[in-house]
């Protein structure tokens, strides 16, 4: 379902994903974890259309993503580190706006509106200017926002970064479900125990190579002495 | 599982199948179903509509916010536009009338002459800013922009997106040329009791002849950026320069005029010859010229002479390139926009190494008799400023343009000895010295205004230091006051040198400058610190508030106070037994109090404007909980 082919990104002489192969499944939550600058940020960017890979190709089912960039679009949600919102529209404008975008119907874009902001609890201030919301109340409709038009892959940079116990907690849950739904997730995360809590497989990247890539089990398997812990394991990988 | 591992690790510990392929039997069907679901995307027309909708509704939130948070700032700067307006439309009314009452009137010869010299040089002026402005704003809003970044994840074609951006281009660009044109054309028409057509064509054309230049900057702007990335940056500056002094010497040789010839006739013929270039035909600039100097002009007796079918066929000129200009903006949207955005945003951000520059060594001594915590806070706050082009880069521009225009107004300086020069450059000195002072107070509304806001998120880094809040607010009025004195100082020195004014000019000028400076810096400061906006990051925004507009107009009357003050005793007082002088109290003797108590006044004034202001900040600055 979504393939990357030998894919590297340079900027300059510096390599940031050199030749990463990785292919991902229906039903997978995949975790990408990796220190600062291995080269994740790069991957999902080339992924959601704002890289080009020097070389390689990257497929969402029988899309490239160079080729045909808009219908990958379709078939996408992404939810950056930073989030973007219009200052100047409500959270349903908002939402309308990536509705109307993604084709949705008339009836389908409200039905999609209501169970989004009931899912992520928006309906208090869903109405008012995003201009006034907090940081966590901005990445929860950035969320809705990439999972109106139930996207085939979920695209996840750093999802919890400022987000409160409860929302944490929601949006583990939902990552959960959504692959259990059939879908792909793919997360870029440094938080550990909530990789090692919710993922099926995680990728491990360095200097742009993946490292690792695999189950928890295989993890600890291929690593007898590196401990029980997705983070003694990782660090103890990051020190090979 | 996949082990790969350049160091230690095997280079492959073990290696699962890779996973399913899509294409299998399975893989057809999945690909049929993600077809059918990217089959639903919207059309051209559903994504104008879409996109014109978001532009609504931004503009209605945009609207309400204004008229609720921001009235003074809307009012003035409505007022403000209708003020130039009408001083404009007033400026080409009495000018035009002249024209059509002194040369002739319109379908004359010499009339469409005269005409077909003002309106292609008016009109080519700003078509080339047009272009640049097109340019420079389309690629701030496509390339370095977070929402273009958003829009470029969803399904949204790239045509679209270029489009979209486009519109915002042209609007902002253009409406500084309707603001100056409209004015004009509309005192010509009523001038020269224009027909109903002339007003009929008015709108279209100008619209028509705004959208060439700007699709041409738009397409620049696209084309350039695509190429950027391959060229290599000697060329490009070795370009820049070459057209840089090429236009510089076109410039110099088309106004070079000697003093003798300055607006006789051989002048006035020789002036003409020269911007011939600007009635080239293949000018939109010319084609809209050439449509105006017909619709204007009233048949005589010929069925077939028709002004305003002639004026409609330029009028076709224009609106068939504009639509061949949309069309090829279109197509390159669609072509390049994508393949230039990643370009640019795969080229490697430089990272210089920052060391101790030469101005902070220089800051360091100029400083030195400050105290070490204040000396520090300054020179925090230039290292800020240094290392932020935004901010400093539209004022090397407005200096240097000021700079340029004070090298070059020498002009007076052979006819001293006449009454009338010696008025005019009096008045110009300190005209000059307010156009300094209020570039100045843009400056500290835009720049040290905000400096306290945006403390707000790094507070707690000057919270936890053992630095009095005092001292940091005094440390930020240093800053702004001394920064801004050395510049400020130095362009009105020359703008005097260059006026050869006389050593009393000189020396009153350069202690309003120095007051304007405290003043301005006094005020920014203060009302920074009074009312403090920390949920906002951007200093634009910042002084676009309320506070930030009230600083600006107080700042304003606060500059033409002190310079009125001062400027009106100098006047009189240069030109005291020069001329008659009826009054008793102008006489000579009264006039030296007179200056000696319009400078007291001034510093009065400029105490006033800079203890109370500054007395209020640091009041609530201690105060200040973040």
């Amino acid at each position: 379902m979504l393939r990357f082919d030998h894919v590297t990104r340079t900027y300059g002489n510096r390599v940031a994903v050199d030749a990463l192969n990785l292919s991902l499944q229906r039903g997978e939550l995949f975790a990408l974890l990796g220190h600062n600058g291995a080269g994740k940020t790069t991957t999902i960017k080339m992924l959601v259309g704002l890289l080009k890979p020097t070389s390689g190709a990257i497929y969402v089912g029988p899309y490239n993503v160079v080729e045909n960039p808009r219908e990958v679009s379709r078939l996408i949600g992404y939810v950056p580190d930073l989030p973007f919102l219009y200052e100047k529209l409500s959270g349903r404008e908002f939402l309308r706006f990536v509705a109307d975008m993604y084709g949705m119907p008339d009836a389908s874009a409200r039905a999609a509106i209501e169970r989004e902001a009931e899912r992520f609890q928006l309906v208090e201030f869903i109405d008012q200017l995003t201009e006034s919301y907090s940081h966590g109340m901005r990445q929860r409709t950035v969320f809705a926002a990439a999972m109106i038009h139930q996207p085939e892959i979920l695209v996840v940079d750093e999802p919890m970064v400022g987000l409160d116990p409860h929302s944490i907690r929601l949006v583990k849950d939902l990552l959960k479900a959504y692959a259990v739904s059939g879908k792909i997730v793919l997360m870029s995360t440094h938080t550990l125990n909530i990789a090692e809590e919710i993922s099926d497989r995680v990728g491990v990247m360095k200097s742009g190579k993946i490292v690792f890539e695999g189950k928890l089990e295989e993890l600890r398997h291929a690593l007898p002495s590196g401990g029980s812990t997705l983070e003694s394991l990782y660090l103890a990988l990051m020190e090979n | 599982m996949r082990f790969l591992q350049s160091a230690s690790l095997p280079d492959r510990l073990s290696l699962e199948p890779s996973a399913q392929d899509s294409h299998g039997l399975g893989g057809v069907a999945v690909d049929a179903e993600l077809a059918a679901l990217c089959s639903a995307l919207p059309s051209h027309e559903r994504e104008s509509q879409i996109f014109w909708r978001l532009r609504l509704a931004v503009l209605r939130a945009h609207l309400r916010h204004v008229l609720a948070y921001a009235r003074l700032r809307t009012s003035l700067v409505v007022g403000l536009s209708l003020f130039f307006w009408f001083g404009l439309f007033m400026l080409f009314y009495k000018g035009f009338d002249f024209v059509i009452r002194y040369v002739e009137s319109p379908g004359s010869r010499y009339h469409s002459d005269t005409m077909l010299f003002v309106f292609p040089l008016f009109f080519l002026s700003l078509q080339v800013m047009l272009i640049f402005s097109s340019g420079i704003i389309l690629y701030s809003g496509l390339y370095p922009s977070r929402e273009m970044a958003f829009l470029m994840t969803l399904p949204v074609r790239d045509e679209r997106l270029v489009y979209y951006r486009f519109q915002e281009a042209l609007f902002f660009s253009s409406w500084g040329f309707f603001l100056l044109a409209s004015p004009m054309l509309l005192a010509y028409g009523l001038v020269a009791h224009a027909p109903w057509y002339y007003f009929a064509y008015l709108l279209p054309l100008m619209a028509a002849f705004a959208y060439i230049p700007c699709s041409l900057g738009a397409i620049c702007c696209l084309v350039l950026i695509y190429r950027l990335p391959a060229l290599r940056r000697i060329i490009v500056g070795a370009v820049a320069i070459v057209i840089i002094v090429l236009a510089y010497k076109s410039i110099w040789t088309t106004l070079d005029f000697s003093q003798n010839e300055l607006l006789g006739n051989s002048w006035f013929k020789d002036t003409l010859k020269r911007f011939r270039f600007t009635r080239g035909e293949w000018l939109p600039s010319t084609w809209l010229s050439n449509a105006l100097i017909e619709a204007v002009r009233r048949a005589h007796n010929n069925p077939r002479d028709l002004p305003w079918f002639e004026a409609g066929k330029y009028f076709v000129v224009l609106v068939s390139n504009a639509l061949a200009l949309h069309l090829c903006v279109i197509w390159l949207g669609k072509h390049l926009f994508r393949s230039s955005y990643w370009e640019l945003q795969a080229r490697r951000a430089k990272k210089p190494k920052l060391t101790l520059a030469w101005v902070d060594r220089l800051a360091d001594r100029l400083l030195f008799m400050f105290p070490r915590q204040t000396k520090l806070l300054i020179m925090k706050d230039l290292r800020l400023f240094r290392r932020d082009p935004v901010q400093w880069s539209q004022f090397l521009i407005f200096f240097g343009l000021l700079l340029l225009y004070f090298a070059n107004v020498d002009r007076f300086r052979d006819h001293k000895s006449d009454i009338n020069v010696l008025t005019w450059v009096n008045i110009v000195s300190f005209l000059n010295l307010a156009v300094v002072g209020l570039i100045l107070s843009t400056f500290t509304t835009r720049f040290i205004y905000p400096l306290i806001s945006l403390e707000g998120r790094r507070f707690w880094i000057l919270s936890l230091l053992p630095v009095d809040r005092d001292t940091i607010l005094w440390g930020k009025f240093l800053f702004a006051a001394c920064g801004s004195w050395l510049p400020c100082a130095a362009l009105v020195g020359i703008s005097d040198v260059m006026l050869d004014v006389s050593p009393m000019v000189v020396a009153v000028h350069q202690l309003i400058c120095l007051l304007l400076c405290v003043g301005l810096a006094g005020m920014a400061v203060g009302f920074g610190a009074m009312m403090p906006n920390f949920r906002e990051q951007s200093p634009s925004k910042i002084a676009a508030g309320f506070g930030g507009t009230l600083n600006l107009v107080l700042s304003a009357l606060y500059i033409m106070a002190v310079v009125l003050l001062t400027a009106l005793p100098c006047h009189f007082f240069l030109l005291a037994g020069k001329t008659d002088l009826p009054p008793r109290l102008l006489q000579p003797s009264y006039l030296r109090l007179w200056l000696l108590l319009g400078i007291l006044s001034s510093v009065v004034l400029a105490a006033v404007v800079t203890i109370l202001p500054l007395r209020g900040g640091l009041r609530s600055f201690r105060r200040l909980e973040v």
